[in-house]
């Protein structure tokens, strides 16, 4: 298994199809299947997952609505009996779209469309950007511009360089897998800090341009292993 | 879910694509059989959708609700009727009032009967096929 996937569908034999393709792949994880957007959400607020096959029409809330109000953006795979959605496919960079009933070998096709894909995401966390999801938009924010992130409950804070803070629906524990290895590090349960914007350390507290970071005992270890100590 | 075959053992009724069935479900006629009784335990909740937005007059509900439904006949190889759903789901977007449906409602209730004796009758003989208890 190389990718975890959730299935938001309400149609039981279409889910129950789809887990059967997943399973047959050896590729997907299912970590979930979910009738409807509301309980996805829920799943989605707590855990992150690659992919997502998702059903566009669905009671209450369409597909695209939970897209709108996850704070990640993992591959999505429509399953539509509709080709009418093609233009929010493409603006919500939906991977593939496969008509109900597909047969297993078009569900392999639309994996092989994620796998170059998944290398794209390990290149980004190496890249010298991430996007966030902010006041309704997607906002770019540059490695370098980003001070820090601090957990707030269900959401989190990024505070940059310009002094501006941008509050996005997300886990530091989520995030700790999405950000550059290389940029950042979490060395608290709240907080994850920009490693090159470090002023300086006193005793458990980092200092980053005038504002204090606390560093958890289970996590100064790395922070000493991670700074160019000489 | 094996790999499709051609020489398929089991006869599918003329009304059911066999081939679509192939297609989706190789040999795994287990499987298959499992499909037709998840579809058939969805069925009477997806019917009862239909004809309670029809009875409530809601076209936009109607729609929704034969649109839910169009893709299980898809599942089990029933292309005619899932087409037949298709084209009253484009009239419903269409359609300015009830009236104007009558007719080929009551042509899609009907067809929807007989294709739930039909996946019914299919099942039973899946299960006979398969070894299992009618």
């Amino acid at each position: 298994m190389n990718l975890t996937c959730i299935i938001v569908e309400d149609l039981q034999v279409a889910a129950n199809y789809l887990v059967k393709c997943c399973e047959k792949s050896g590729q997907v994880e299912v970590k979930g299947h979910f009738m409807n957007v509301p309980q996805a959400l829920t799943f989605l607020n707590e855990n992150s997952v690659d992919l997502i096959f998702l059903d566009v029409e669905m009671p209450g809330a369409n597909g695209f609505e939970l897209l709108d109000q996850i704070a990640f953006s993992p591959k999505v795979i429509l399953t539509t009996s509709k080709k009418e959605y093609a233009y929010n496919a493409f603006q919500y960079n939906v991977s593939d779209y496969l008509m109900k009933p597909f047969t297993y070998q078009r569900f392999l096709e639309a994996l092989q469309k994620i796998q170059p894909s998944r290398e794209t995401i390990s290149a980004q966390n190496g890249s010298d950007h991430i996007y966030i999801k902010a006041d309704g938009k997607l906002i770019r924010l540059n490695n370098d511009s980003i001070l820090y992130i601090e957990s707030m409950g269900d959401y989190v804070k990024f505070v940059t360089s310009d002094n501006k803070k941008y509050i996005t629906h997300n886990t530091i524990k989520n995030l700790e897998e999405k950000v550059s290895k290389h940029h950042f590090l979490k060395v608290h349960r709240s907080y994850i800090v920009n490693l090159h914007k470090i002023d300086d350390m006193r005793e458990n507290i980092l200092f980053i341009k005038g504002n204090e970071i606390p560093v958890s005992k289970a996590n100064k270890a790395d922070v000493f292993r991670r700074l160019n100590i000489i | 879910m094996s790999s499709p075959v051609s020489n398929n053992p089991f006869i599918f009724s003329h009304e059911i694509d066999s081939q679509c069935i192939t297609d989706l479900y190789g040999d795994d006629f287990a499987y298959v059989e499992e499909v037709f009784g998840t579809v058939l335990k969805e069925y009477g909740m997806l019917t009862d959708d239909i004809n309670s937005a029809y009875t409530s007059a809601d076209i936009s509900a109607l729609k929704a609700a034969i649109h839910k439904m169009k893709p299980i006949f898809g599942f089990v190889g029933l292309k005619t009727i899932q087409q037949y759903c298709q084209q009253f789901e484009n009239k419903c977007q269409s359609a300015t009032s009830l009236d104007l449906l009558a007719h080929d409602y009551k042509q899609l209730t009907d067809k929807l009967i007989v294709s739930r004796t039909l996946l019914e009758e299919e099942k039973k003989k899946l299960e006979l096929f398969n070894g299992h208890r009618p």
